[in-house]
């Protein structure tokens, strides 16, 4: 998983830090950015593969969050956090896009397989466009 | 469908044929002998077998065929209603902007210095405001819509399949447990991977789960069985114990805008567009239900991802 | 290389383009309008423009042609897309031959003042790295290191 770039979204300081420490640690090149409009002005400068975005954040939610992502960034593959999201949010994440969603506190592992999965997903996705590697 | 005439015909023609056979050998008993007979025998046991055999199948194939003709009448129906709603979306999207410029400009001259000691000015521009509300409104009906009529797109990937039904139940089991809702697993061990679209699949399976919570309301099971069938698919099976479907409501399930929910509760195109999606995969999905007791949807998928 | 984005919109509705034009009028843009592809190359051709918004659907040329040709024109100008709808193929197609972004319809004018500046912003953003490059480098007592 050379290349690889996830970029972590979380409001919560403590949560996002140790999360893009863990998965450094294991080698994956992770950044965080604390909301969801920082978020969306990071992936416009740099190019990101995975985005994994907690669903519940004040100012510019989750849902809208990742609708914009979508839009702009079609092949970004996102991974909904979430610590209590309701069926009803998981069902809109799913509809707008979402590749997976994971439940905090987030097992490193499971992370990180989610994580692969979608990065395959995004290769796929960009191979069929036509659009190999950037 | 077989035809009530054909019927008796095809239970009735192993036994026929076994008789004519056994009455043969009878009378080449009566000429040679009763080894004859016994002989004869032999071939009446085999051809009763075999047509037997034979008919089952045909009536299997018979029936698979319907199934399928179902599904295919189904999948063309929604095309048809994707493509005429697409259209008229994206028709009605042109006039909402203007309609929403319009108001803009208007809100735009309601904040020149000569109106300022208009009385009205503030009821005029809330009322501009509450018109902006509104096509945003119409804009995300139009955005469903395309969404729902909208070439899907798969991506196949190896999936784990009890993994990815776990994933979801868990999810769903917050809210459920609060309900006393049971879910309950019955996954098949060392079920084979398949080859799918992952995210599609879990909108699926998270579709299914909401509307079996929704039909129990609470005090009930819902139970999620996966196992391998024939011809190497995988069956995958949500059962709720819920207040289920009326027969004529159920050949209406799988509609796009089908709802049995109050107004404002549900777009009713969630089913729809779990039937697109397993008929995108190379699946399918049907449904059995019995008012009052529940409501069961089963899922088949190739192993191989779409046909 | 103005800071104030020069803007060509291209639009088959009438009342689109004028009431658009006012809008934006009002906030300082000056707004050219046409009504299809074919008119908008020809603009495009003799003026000097910064942005471009374009709508996706329109009779004749539709709005990934247009586009297409417009980076043969110029590849330094940046075209906003007008859609109904944003499928996953258009948006790669559009992101493909270099479109910046796209709005869905439809959109507020405040939502289409981001994208613009967005737009203008790197214009400018990419013009001054062109001028950077091209520049004569000068250093003292070395004499110029050839580019």
């Amino acid at each position: 998983m050379e290349n690889l770039r996830v970029l972590v979204v979380d409001d919560e300081a403590d949560f996002l830090e140790t999360v893009v420490m863990r998965l450094q640690r294991r080698k994956i090149d992770a950044h965080g950015v604390d909301s969801g409009k920082k978020a969306l002005e990071i992936v416009e400068n740099e190019r990101f593969d995975v985005v994994v975005l907690d669903v519940l954040m004040p100012g510019l939610d989750g849902i809208e969050t990742l609708k914009l992502l979508k839009q702009k960034k079609p092949f970004i593959e996102v991974i909904i956090l979430t610590g209590h999201g309701s069926v009803e949010s998981g069902l809109q994440g799913m509809q707008f896009g979402a590749f997976d969603y994971i439940m905090k506190p987030a097992d490193l592992d499971e992370l990180l397989e989610k994580i692969q999965q979608a990065y395959e997903r995004k290769r796929l996705h960009e191979e069929r466009h036509g659009l190999s590697g950037e | 469908m077989a035809s009530k005439t054909e019927l008796p015909l095809n239970t009735l023609q192993p036994y026929i044929s076994a008789i004519l056979i056994v009455l043969a050998a009878l009378l080449l008993g009566f000429t040679n002998g009763p080894w004859y007979f016994a002989a004869g025998l032999i071939p009446a046991l085999v051809s009763f077998l075999g047509t037997r055999e034979l008919l089952g199948k045909v009536r299997k194939a018979n029936e698979q065929k319907c199934f399928l003709d179902e599904q295919l009448i189904q999948s063309q129906k929604l095309a048809a209603i994707g493509e005429l709603s697409s259209g008229i979306a994206h028709e009605i999207n042109n006039p909402l902007a203007i309609i929403g410029q319009e108001s803009e400009w208007v809100t735009h001259l309601l904040q020149s210095d000569e109106l300022r000691d208009f009385k009205q000015v503030n009821e005029l521009t809330d009322s501009l405001r509450e018109i902006t509300r509104q096509v945003k409104r119409c804009k995300e009906i139009t955005h469903r819509l395309l969404n729902f009529a909208r070439k899907m797109e798969t991506l196949l990937q190896r999936v784990d399949v009890n993994r990815l039904i776990e994933d979801m139940t868990k999810w769903v089991e917050r809210e459920t447990k609060q309900h006393n809702i049971h879910i309950v697993r019955r996954f098949q061990k060392d079920l084979p991977q398949v080859v799918t679209d992952a995210p599609l699949l879990r909108q699926v399976i998270l579709n299914l789960l909401a509307n079996a919570a929704y039909a129990i309301q609470k005090d009930g099971d819902i139970t999620l069985t996966t196992r391998l069938a024939d011809h190497g698919q995988v069956e995958i099976i949500v059962t709720d114990t819920g207040s289920g479907i009326s027969k004529e409501n159920l050949s209406k399930i799988f509609n796009p805008f089908f709802t049995t929910k109050p107004p404002g509760k549900g777009t009713g195109l969630g089913l729809s567009i779990c039937h697109r999606i397993i008929d995108k995969l190379g699946g399918h999905i049907s449904v059995t239900s019995e008012p009052g007791h529940g409501t069961t949807f089963m899922i088949r998928l190739p192993q191989k991802g779409e046909v | 290389m103005s800071s104030v984005p020069r803007l060509l919109l291209v639009d088959d509705e009438e009342r689109f383009r004028t009431t658009l034009s006012k809008l934006l009028g009002v906030r300082g843009i000056p707004v050219a309008a046409v009504g299809s592809g074919e008119e908008a190359l020809a603009e495009l051709r003799s003026k000097p423009y910064d942005v471009i918004l374009l709508d996706v659907r329109m009779p004749g040329m539709n709005g990934i042609e247009v586009l297409a040709e417009i980076k043969k024109i110029n590849p330094a100008l940046e075209v906003i897309i007008l859609t109904g709808h944003a499928s996953v193929d258009a948006a790669a197609d559009i992101m493909k031959l270099g479109g910046y972004d796209y709005l869905l319809k439809p959109c507020t004018v405040d939502e289409l003042m981001d994208k613009i500046d967005g737009a203008h912003e790197r214009k400018l953003a990419r013009e001054k790295r062109k001028e950077k490059a091209s520049a004569p480098q000068v250093i003292a007592g070395e004499g110029g290191k050839p580019r």
